[in-house]
């Protein structure tokens, strides 16, 4: 019999059934009646001091562990300030249900306090956007935002409430399970498809094999890696694939790309036969669209239909989740060879490409003792397979894209769509709520740290010890780098005169804080920091001229990598 | 979408359909075809959207309706009414409103051919069916 509840503690119940543990919010006026409610349920409420930051929180809970990440903001500047973390989860396929007050619907078009067309704006970055006008709407609308959250190709989808709304009391039934028409995720894969895969790919003299972030989404790693075994086909990945193949495996070649391994950018050139899963053939991992591959046969295995031949004409699309096909092409394959030599022509051809790029200049020039390089392999050794490493954007992301070798899937966290400065400690703490036992750490640039530094406070009050290192330049590094390299030098707005002191700012929070003057104090540091059972931040110095190579430049082909130079290369 | 990929909307008519369940929106874009084309196939990822694919001309049966407000001392009532492709719907001492119902084009002709004595258009903009095949 239902009883009559309140449209926001229906909200909560919803929650509730969706074993939702946590909320990251900020609430506000358009917004109490739902806090209210919280405050007699069992949902842990992690209070931020910017909503943008419980966005990033929500996004990396859902990253880690594929269950939509829960935001909450009132109406107006709160919903407005989520739009950067609803973007960024919304670039990088991420599940979130952002949920937000609205002003009552007898206020609607008045312009009233805080009143803004949150549904408009965050549209173009959405799944989907609910706005249950009735108490009785809520259940149907909370299990469809979970649904289309984490279904299919997952992103963000919002739930913006009037305030009436939430106070309404009505009969509130919960569906078991529901429906929306125009949205079938779960299509079968079409078994002819992997059969001509399997027939193309053992034909194939030099087979590559090319994972993406769907890898991670759709929990494929041990799939992905027996096919590449049994074909003993070498690996490379996106930038955001890092992890899917654990990359200490003897076919792992790295991530290709703007700045990817010298080696899998050039491997990518000479292969006749390439298995994409759950890649979308973004240019920042292509270089030239036309150019990339273009001597083989590109079969593309991906969740979502519309990515096929967007970007890159491929030969062969295979429509369905990756963990799926995988298995059917897996078999497949057994049904057609057995264990094959490693003796053969192009693993040899593999391990001359990398004897031929040990030497040049980015791996091999004498970098400073505190620069990316050394500190980002330092890092790894001190760090368990399991430790989550979540970044900021910028070089220091991109040191840990050439150097840092992920191991296990779900353990690298970063904004690649959208490439969101910021992104890296709300990420470590909502990575941390969502795995407690494992070490977490935000490997962060200055820039980037003090676009959601207040994070610190709410790593505090909510006890939660993460490790934050700041790899600190004074710059806008990336952009001092383009400038260097493709603007003759005119640096504009690319220097820190401020900064401030990290070690007393984490201090002022109750962070523990150290500045570092060698590899191994750091070494110390980190290794203290994952043993600390509340937040701690590393500060090291770098110099600002340290450029990040192999480097892709926009627009060009692939084979146009640069492997490290200190002259400075012409416009582009 | 079609904002983003900077396409002018020419025209656009939307009506319900599927016994009032659904609704079809019908729009004319001026663009590169693979622009066209590349609007068509995402929109299919927009949940609410069923269906989405592009036409050119030749495969579809198109029509438009078009009212217009002739000036009757322009054009008379009595060379309105001999028209074949309109048919009058509203007239007063001075104007009168004709109703045609074609492709974009013969709309297009049919009110250049009234030449100064057009007062006002309302068009509906292009509705279509793919055409039937022919076995």
């Amino acid at each position: 019999m239902p009883e009559k509840t309140s449209g926001a503690r229906a909200i909560v119940e919803a929650l509730e059934r969706e074993k939702v543990e946590y909320i990251f919010g900020m609430p506000g006026g358009a917004n109490l009646p739902f806090y209210d409610a919280l405050w007699d349920s069992k949902i842990r409420h992690i209070l931020v001091r910017h909503e943008q930051i419980s966005a990033h929180m929500a996004d990396a809970y859902g990253r880690v562990t594929g269950k939509a990440g829960v935001c909450s903001a009132t109406s107006g500047p709160g919903a407005t300030n989520l739009v950067t973390g609803v973007a960024t989860a919304f670039a990088d396929s991420s599940p979130v249900v952002a949920i937000t007050g609205q002003v009552p619907k007898s206020m609607t078009g008045k312009s009233g306090f805080q009143e803004t067309d949150v549904v408009g704006v965050l549209t173009p970055v959405t799944k989907y956007a609910f706005q249950p006008l009735s108490a009785a709407e809520i259940p149907a609308a909370v299990k469809k935002s979970f649904y289309i959250a984490e279904t299919g190709r997952p992103g963000p989808v919002i739930l913006d409430v009037p305030k009436d709304v939430q106070q309404e009391e009505a009969e509130i039934t919960f569906p078991d399970s529901v429906e929306v028409r125009g949205y079938n995720p779960n299509q079968p894969v079409d078994p002819q498809d992997i059969e001509r895969a399997a027939d193309l790919l053992v034909k194939a003299q030099r087979p590559l094999l090319f994972g993406g972030g769907g890898i991670r989404i759709s929990d494929a790693s041990l799939e992905f890696k027996a096919v590449a075994e049994l074909l003993l086909a070498p690996v490379i990945t996106t930038l955001q694939g890092k992890g899917v193949f654990p990359e200490d495996h003897p076919l792992a070649v790295g991530p290709i790309g703007m700045h990817g391994r010298a080696e899998a950018n050039k491997i990518v050139g000479e292969c006749d036969v390439i298995l994409a899963v759950g890649v979308r053939f973004s240019d920042r991992s292509t270089g030239d669209f036309g150019e990339f591959a273009s001597d083989a046969k590109i079969i593309h295995v991906d969740a979502d239909p519309t990515e096929f031949n967007k970007n890159k004409l491929v030969f062969l699309t295979i429509h369905g989740d990756a963990n799926r096909a995988l298995t059917m092409l897996l078999n497949a394959l057994v049904r057609r060879i057995s264990k094959r030599t490693e003796d053969n022509a192009w693993l040899a051809r593999l391990r001359q490409i990398r004897e031929e790029m040990m030497g040049i200049p980015a791996y091999k020039d004498s970098y400073a003792e505190l620069s990316g390089p050394r500190i980002v392999k330092l890092m790894r050794e001190i760090l368990p397979g399991e430790a989550i490493l979540t970044t900021g954007v910028g070089r220091h992301q991109m040191w840990c894209e050439i150097h840092y070798r992920v191991l296990q899937p779900r353990t690298w966290i970063t904004s690649t769509g959208l490439g969101t400065m910021g992104f890296g400690l709300p990420a470590a703490l909502g990575a941390k709520l969502a795995k407690p036992n494992v070490p977490v750490v935000d490997f962060d640039g200055d820039g980037s740290f003090m676009m959601t530094e207040q994070a610190l406070g709410t790593a505090v009050e909510e006890k939660i010890p993460v490790v934050t290192i700041i790899m600190n330049d004074r710059s806008l590094g990336m952009v001092e780098q383009w400038q260097r390299m493709m603007y003759s030098r005119r640096y504009i707005g690319s220097r820190f005169q401020n900064v401030p002191d990290f070690v007393k700012l984490a201090d002022s929070y109750g962070v523990q804080g150290t500045r570092v003057g060698s590899l191994a104090e750091f070494g110390n540091a980190l290794r203290e920091g994952i043993r600390a059972d509340s937040p701690t931040l590393i500060e090291v110095p770098v110099s600002h001229e340290e450029d990040v190579f192999p480097f892709l430049p926009p627009g060009k082909g692939i084979k146009d990598t640069v492997h490290g130079t200190s002259k400075e290369l012409s416009v582009f | 979408m079609v904002r983003l990929m900077r396409l002018n909307i020419d025209g656009m008519s939307v009506g319900v359909t599927n016994g009032g369940e659904d609704v079809r929106m019908t729009m004319t874009l001026e663009g590169d075809d693979s622009d066209v084309e590349h609007v068509a196939r995402q929109l299919i990822k927009v949940i609410d959207v069923l269906e989405a694919r592009t036409y050119s001309l030749q495969e579809v049966t198109a029509r438009e309706l078009a009212l217009v407000r002739v000036d009757t001392q322009k054009v008379s009532l009595a060379d309105l009414q001999k028209m074949q492709s309109c048919r009058i719907v509203d007239s007063s001492a001075r104007s009168a409103v004709v109703e045609m119902v074609g492709s974009a084009v013969e709309i297009d002709e049919f009110i250049s051919g009234l030449g100064a004595g057009v007062l006002d258009i309302a068009r509906t903009g292009v509705t279509a069916l793919p055409r039937e095949v022919q076995t």
